[in-house]
């Protein structure tokens, strides 16, 4: 007991004595220990964090429905539970079909997908102007604009004509439940009303959107924003009588019946009800520098209501985790989905990981090579300040100190130090690492449990080992020769 | 004499002075290394970019919509706009030429093959030898520009073979779905010719070019009656990321004031790259894929603020250490400073030559220090990227700076101290 309290004793009275001294070895264990922690703790984040930066490169996995089947948007939202939320960027799905612009016989590729989804899984889309935020408003590409020569802010009538099979609608099949009908019909002044709607299981109306942009703004116009006209509509099948099923919109009544007439003759012939046209205003003009150019992007519920189709071409998903694991993701949806394929986008995986690897063999190597010489640094300084003691370390010989009480001491004070400087330079190195990462990816780092008790090891050891060095030379002299000071 | 007091201190401490050139040394490779890494390192990683794929398209002028739009496919009479493959060369030949890391012209035809079925056949370079003007030599092609490809049978196609020109190479779901391997012989038609030709290798590319066959562009040219045509070329170069200035020239170059516009033309910019190549391909337009431009920018800005708030961390610790050190050196060596003063010598002769021993080290040790340093930044960029980096001049002046004022720094506060106490008590032993 009294022998351990004089050890106590003589460490923190060599501490506390030699204050500027035991500082400055403080001060270089705590900067050791600083960078170690900082630098370690950048190493083990840097991947993830990177691995983040590269998803501006777009999606890396694709879902793509099996041969014959129909996928939907509430099947993606299933497979999508195959990957954890954190590591999920981003997942658009997409449904492409060809527009016709019957007005400059033209025909576009066109894009029904999520513009809150595209904004993660493709964030080098440059738009000029706007996103569509509402419904018939649509995205064209540059190639498009330029060719076509529209602008944000123009509108665009587009037409879909569904293939052959599926066009040849009789007027009963045209009312088959879920169908979506288009047609137009001729309102005041002679301007076209053009009406949507989709029907429900019953095969009654569900829901109609019109556009009614050519009619005075105070009387037909305000159709859209009356609900109480719209919902006559609802549940009501076609053909309609105006007066009967519907009652006219007073002050509106030529625009009423235009709708009324637009969807009579939706469905009286097979041939109206197949094309189905929507006015579109154009909100933004992409530029990808890619194909993406030569498309138009419209939202998928504007897409489902004109095609009248709830299937998905391809969902792009953006997952930030490393090669491996996306391949593991890849397999386990492929194998567990009926429906639905997953496919990686092998330029972009395969490059990400080797430019991946090759950043974090730099950030390793600078790490390494950073961390060994400041300790080797943080020895010499130890050394400097112990060696500074041999005629203290003689003093203590000559009062006949054995060799291996004094040696013992010495480690103890200089593992005192690396533990003050251990604890000091984890938290320090935490707070810089942090800095770092705000800085550098503006995101906040994980702190690793694991680094406190490994960084303060690991400067108690090198604290001690640089004792050791100085400490054996200095005990190995006689004693008389220490303190006559040769 | 004062000479002879630093030759003294130097030779009679050895060890002392060692440790504190060793000390500096460690220091001075630290900082040395990772300037240069930090200098060298954004070239490198834009160089490993390039796996990526091209970052600018070319296309000629007049290059009607239709083709890719319609999907209607190869009929001559629609894609009247070629590039003139002999002009490739060129793009070598621009301001930027040295960026131009590889480049590959394409061009389609729809084919059939024995089963009555249609696919795609690109034609391209795969390794293909260009002589240049100015004497200089290089292979490019989709070899390099496909690196992510995998061939999962047989080889990529060598265009330095004899009969390169009647090998093609086929994707792997096309492959799958006619039973093909590497080595089979397949007859395809075309427009304007029918061949024989022999699969070198499967690639699986996990995109659309899985479905199609790449053969030689003078295959596909002569199968169409195309001589000398290209319908667009990749190019993958090593630029600068965007700024606002770039961003403004993208829109319109000749609305930047002639200082701008210079600026601009002489920044390896993409949209300064992409104007160049129209400047050198007739009637061309190139774009950037901002897919790569716009990422490459982005993932480069963040490697190199990390690695600069790495080395701002590695010299700041290196400096301490040294100052450090420094002040630890001259506080023990208390009882010699006490003993000059003593028999009679002024404060500065002293503080001059404790500076000078403590320089004359530090010179020494970053001497050594700055090689050893630029061992450690070929270490890293050999071990890393496989090539070295280069030595950086601008390095040495820093460096040199950054020890001298830690020298100083560390040491003068800890000899004024030391002169402030009184020679007696210092040479008695008890402070």
């Amino acid at each position: 007991m009294t022998r351990k309290r004089m050890f106590l004793r003589m460490i923190t009275a060599s501490l506390l004595r030699r204050r500027s001294r035991m500082l400055i070895a403080l001060l270089s264990i705590g900067i050791g220990a600083t960078i170690l922690a900082g630098l370690v703790t950048i190493y083990v984040d840097v991947p993830r964090q990177m691995g983040a930066q590269f998803r501006s490169y777009g999606a890396n996995m694709l879902i793509l429905p099996r041969e014959g089947e129909n996928l939907t948007k509430e099947d993606l939202t299933e497979i999508l539970q195959a990957i954890p939320e954190e590591e999920l960027v981003g997942a658009t799905p997409y449904q492409y079909v060809r527009l016709d612009m019957t007005s400059r016989q033209q025909s576009f590729t066109a894009a029904g997908t999520d513009f809150t989804g595209v904004v993660r899984t493709s964030p080098y889309f440059s738009v000029e102007g706007a996103y569509p935020a509402e419904t018939r408003q649509i995205l064209v590409g540059r190639e498009i604009a330029e060719t076509i020569g529209v602008k944000p802010g123009f509108t665009m009538e587009l037409t879909f004509q569904p293939s052959a099979a599926e066009g040849s609608l009789s007027p009963e099949e045209s009312r088959v439940p879920g169908a979506s009908l288009s047609g137009r019909g001729e309102g005041f002044g002679g301007g076209m009303v053009y009406v949507t709607a989709l029907l429900n299981e019953e095969a009654g109306i569900d829901r109609i959107t019109v556009d009614v942009s050519t009619q005075t703004p105070e009387y037909g116009g305000r159709i859209p924003e009356d609900d109480a006209f719209l919902a006559q509509f609802r549940g009501k099948s076609l053909p309609l009588v105006l007066g009967e099923d519907v009652d006219a919109l007073s002050g509106a009544t030529v625009t009423s019946g235009a709708i009324v007439d637009a969807l009579n003759s939706a469905v009286q012939t097979g041939e109206a009800a197949r094309p189905r046209t929507v006015m579109f205003t154009v909100t933004g003009i992409l530029t990808t520098g890619g194909e993406e150019e030569g498309y138009v992007f419209l939202s998928l519920e504007d897409m489902e209501a004109m095609t009248g189709m709830d299937r998905l071409d391809v969902a792009e998903l953006s997952v930030s985790a490393g090669a491996e694991q996306l391949e593991r993701y890849a397999e386990a949806i492929t194998e567990g989905g009926e429906k639905a394929q997953a496919r990686l986008v092998k330029r972009v995986t395969r490059s990400e990981a080797s430019v991946l690897e090759k950043l974090t063999a730099l950030v390793f190597l600078v790490t390494l090579v950073v961390v060994l010489l400041t300790m080797i640094c943080v020895s010499t300084t130890m050394m400097a300040v112990v060696s500074e003691r041999r005629r203290e370390i003689g003093l203590r010989k000559a009062l006949g100190a054995s060799d291996r009480s004094i040696r013992s001491e010495f480690l103890g004070e200089g593992m005192f130090l690396g533990l003050l400087g251990g604890v000091m330079g984890a938290l320090l190195g935490f707070a810089f690492a942090q800095a770092v990462s705000v800085n550098v990816f503006g995101s906040s780092i994980t702190f690793q449990p694991l680094l406190l008790p490994s960084a303060i090891l690991v400067s108690m050891v090198v604290a001690a080992l640089s004792c050791l060095l100085p400490i054996r030379r200095a005990v190995a002299i006689d004693p008389a020769l220490v303190l006559k000071g040769e | 004499m004062l000479l002879r007091m630093i030759r003294g201190v130097l030779f009679h401490q050895k060890g002392k002075m060692l440790l504190i050139a060793l000390t500096i040394m460690l220091g001075a490779s630290l900082a040395t290394g990772m300037l240069n890494v930090v200098m060298g390192v954004e070239e490198k990683v834009n160089r490993e970019l390039k796996n990526y794929g091209a970052n600018i398209v070319v296309k000629p002028k007049d290059s009607s919509l239709l083709s890719e739009i319609y999907d209607v496919g190869e009929g001559a009479e629609l894609n009247t706009a070629y590039l003139r493959e002999d002009e490739l060369g060129k793009l070598k030949t621009i301001f930027w030429a040295f960026n131009i890391v590889d480049f590959t012209p394409f061009l389609d035809a729809q084919v059939t093959l024995e089963d009555g079925s249609t696919v795609r056949m690109t034609g391209t370079w795969f390794n293909h030898h260009l002589d240049l003007p100015t004497g200089e030599s290089l292979d490019a092609g989709v070899t390099g520009m496909r690196s992510w490809w995998d061939v999962t049978e047989g080889r990529w196609l060598d265009e330095k073979d004899e009969n390169a020109g009647d090998e093609i190479m086929a994707g792997a779901q096309l492959a799958k779905k006619m039973g093909w391997h590497a080595g089979d012989t397949v007859h395809i038609t075309a427009s304007r010719g029918e061949k024989d030709v022999t699969i070198t290798g499967i690639y699986d590319a996990g995109g659309d070019e899985d479905d199609g066959i790449f053969a030689t562009l003078d295959l596909v040219q002569e199968m169409t009656d195309r001589e000398n045509k290209a319908a667009s070329i990749e190019v993958s170069a090593l630029t600068t990321p965007d700024n606002e200035l770039a961003r403004r020239a993208a829109r319109n170059p000749a609305a930047l004031s002639s200082r701008d516009y210079e600026t601009w033309y002489c920044t390896a910019y993409v949209s300064a790259i992409c104007y160049q190549i129209q400047e050198a391909i007739t009637d061309s337009v190139a774009s950037a894929v901002r897919k790569v431009a716009e990422s490459e920018g982005t993932i480069l800005e963040r490697t190199r603020l990390l690695m600069i708030l790495i080395t701002a961390l590695s010299l700041v610790g290196s400096a301490l250490g040294i100052s450090n050190l420094v002040t630890a050196s001259v506080m023990e060596r208390s009882q010699e400073i006490g003993l000059l003063k003593a028999i009679g010598a002024k404060d500065r002769s002293i503080t001059g030559v404790v500076m000078a021993e403590i320089l004359i080290t530090a010179l020494i040790g970053s001497a050594a220090g700055y090689f050893l340093g630029f061992g450690f930044a070929q270490l890293i960029g050999h071990s890393v990227f496989g090539s070295s980096i280069e030595m950086n001049t601008q390095v040495i002046p820093v460096v040199a700076g950054l020890i001298t004022l830690v020298t100083v720094a560390g040491s003068l506060p800890a000899i004024r101290t030391v002169l402030r106490l009184r020679p007696a008590e210092v040479l008695h032993g008890g402070h």
